[in-house]
């Protein structure tokens, strides 16, 4: 679909909003609306856009299926990461009191780590979905 | 004011669901059903005015214009290439 003018630009100029409304919201999912799902499943979709109209083996390009491999375990390493963190400063698992200063940080940053972990998962699990169901085919 | 609104652009997006159900050929669907999203953009957007949380709601309707378009752009693809991955027309058989 590559040879279609309008739909190239749009995509083209559209890509980068939609990548950067996925941080937006990730990391300011504390006070919106998002979380670690939403942004992961947006992000993932600027690239079933990108495959959509440059055919699967130009985002194969982008990402390799084995960095999307390594990027689904590390998003679920660094989720029980912090679990298993909190456990080493004294709490239970996830208990998010102990990783900062007072329990306020702290909440902040192990909800801030914990999303991050899920829309790592999320994205990469999401690419691989679309990247295995979409060129059988080809 | 903005009941009023969200009446019309209720009635309008029934209308285009009428069309995306009834619709002959698959444009008069596929244009259905992008007009039906445009107007859930604009509904999203009224009934955040409408409970008092537009910057809520504004978010939701940015990203289901992204999305939307993303849509469009699949089933235009399944339409037209019988298949999501491929780069190139096949041979026709999975054409209207």
């Amino acid at each position: 679909m590559k040879d279609i003018p309008v739909l190239r630009v749009v995509t083209k100029i559209t890509i980068p909003i939609i990548l950067l409304f996925a941080m937006y919201v990730q990391f300011h999912g504390d006070y919106g609306p998002g979380g670690g799902f939403q942004a992961g499943v947006i992000f993932a979709a600027a690239f079933i856009l990108y495959g959509l109209v440059f055919g699967t083996s130009a985002v194969r390009q982008v990402v390799s299926p084995g960095i999307l491999r390594l990027l689904t375990a590390l998003g679920l390493l660094l989720f029980a990461g912090v679990g298993i963190l909190t456990m080493l400063l004294g709490g239970d698992y996830l208990d998010y009191n102990t990783l900062g200063q007072d329990p306020l940080h702290g909440q902040h940053l192990g909800i801030f780590l914990v999303e991050l972990g899920v829309g790592i998962t999320v994205a990469a699990v999401m690419i691989i979905f679309f990247l295995a169901f979409a060129g059988r085919r080809d | 004011m903005l009941t009023l609104v969200t009446i019309a652009l209720l009635a309008a997006m029934g209308m285009a669901l009428i069309r995306a159900i009834k619709g002959p050929t698959v444009y008069d669907r596929i244009l259905a059903s992008n007009t039906f999203s445009t107007k859930t953009v604009l509904m999203i957007s009224v009934l955040g005015f409408l409970t008092g949380e537009s910057e809520v709601y504004l978010d939701i309707a940015l990203m289901y214009a992204l999305v939307g378009f993303i849509v469009t752009v699949a089933v235009l693809k399944v339409s037209e290439f019988g298949d999501l991955g491929q780069s190139r027309p096949d041979s026709g058989e999975n054409r209207q």
